[in-house]
């Protein structure tokens, strides 16, 4: 139900390091919002769109994976020509495709594994001001991944029994039950996590 | 924080994941499809209180920036954050903040109901919707170009819904602590 969006492959972007890639995504943010040259955004814009779509997704993969956001920025555009000069439009959407591209490319050559060890080594300082314990971050994770098919279920058959006695399918009446039951299992699993002295209170 | 809260953070933001996979319902007199996603914000503050509810969102955040599709659309990955959109996503853990900061000063053991569904309501209006604009439309407004005054104007065409929601998600926190209270618990 939670498959990552990394996508298998063997190319160079595949081989570089996360925080290469997270670094080289925030330095490239910053360097293009500080121009307007569409001398430097064309081609800022083409690199990036080539290397999205070198990756090795299908075309149809790689159009739904931005699509909704390339959607917005398009809407956002048509409103700016009434504003703003029509450069400075082109300028901004240029500036922005390309780091949703960007963007996009990073997320799909990296692992989720690969992510939590950056974001372990992230989390680093902070644990030792003792606000937050990285091994909690990792097992809270775990937690969500293991229990959303388990809630998705229960919301399914909060659907039927709405269906099996006639009443009309609203959120209301289905988020209420599905909170309240999901909710009561947490000092079961709390119990359970505990006894297996996971994090060692 | 206890084993418990961290518990409760996980699956809050679990059930957030699930309420994006629920087909948008649109109202009879309404336009505006509910996704329930979107009161995700609003719930978590309402039902866990401040300082649970921003720490599942934070958790929410994290699962969407390192590739997972939780959004509602099977939307997820760096990319939302590259994009205009991007301010509201990040907003959404100070939304939940302060949504549970309301909340808890509002209902109290011994409220009446009504008191509690208005409380509930308005906490849902200021956190979900006010202070999350506040954060996401100068953001939108930076990353696009598009003049503020222009973007705010172009949001209130999402008030309405987000009333709708905010109404929704005030019968639900009820019901919830009507049936199983968390609210004042610990944190």
């Amino acid at each position: 139900m939670l498959t990552s969006l990394y996508v298998e492959g063997r190319t160079w972007f595949h081989r570089a390091p996360v925080r290469a890639k997270l670094i080289a995504l925030l330095a490239l943010s910053i360097a293009l919002f500080t121009t307007n040259s569409l001398l430097l955004l064309l081609p800022a814009f083409l690199l990036c769109g080539g290397l999205y779509f070198s990756l090795g997704l299908t075309l149809r993969q790689a159009f739904a994976r931005v699509g909704f956001v390339f959607f917005t920025i398009l809407v956002l555009a048509v409103v700016n020509l009434f504003l703003v000069p029509v450069p400075e439009v082109l300028a901004l959407v240029l500036r922005l495709m390309a780091l949703v591209l960007f963007a996009a490319a990073v997320t799909a050559t990296t692992t989720i594994g690969a992510f939590m060890d950056e974001v372990t080594v992230l989390l680093g300082p902070i644990e030792r001001l003792g606000l937050v314990r990285a091994a909690d971050v990792s097992l809270a994770l775990g937690l969500v991944l293991r229990f959303v098919p388990d809630i998705f279920a229960r919301y399914q058959a909060i659907r039927e029994a709405h269906r099996a006695r006639g009443v009309p399918i609203r959120p209301l009446t289905i988020i209420g039950p599905l909170i309240i039951l999901t909710l009561k299992d947490a000092d079961t699993i709390a119990a359970a996590i505990d006894a297996r002295g996971f994090r060692r209170q | 924080m206890n084993t418990r809260d961290l518990v409760l953070i996980a699956l809050f933001a679990a059930i957030v994941v699930v309420l994006g996979l629920i087909p948008p319902i649109t109202l009879g007199f309404i336009p505006v499809p509910i996704t329930a996603q979107s009161m995700g914000v609003m719930l978590a503050g309402c039902i866990i209180g401040a300082r649970r509810a921003a720490l599942s969102f934070l958790l929410f955040v994290l699962l969407v920036a390192i590739g997972l599709p939780v959004l509602s659309g099977g939307r997820g990955g760096l990319a939302i954050f590259a994009g205009p959109s991007g301010g509201f996503i990040l907003g959404w853990a100070v939304a939940a903040y302060v949504t549970g900061l309301i909340a808890e000063r509002a209902i109290r053991p011994g409220v009446s109901e009504g008191r509690q569904l208005i409380g509930f309501f308005l906490a849902s209006v200021v956190g979900g919707i006010l202070v999350l604009y506040a954060i996401g439309v100068p953001w939108l407004s930076f990353v696009t170009g598009t003049p503020l005054i222009a973007a705010a104007g172009g949001s209130l065409a999402f008030i309405p819904g987000d009333l709708v929601k905010a109404a929704i998600a005030a019968l639900a926190a009820r019901a919830v602590y009507a049936g199983y209270p968390l609210l004042p618990a610990r944190a």
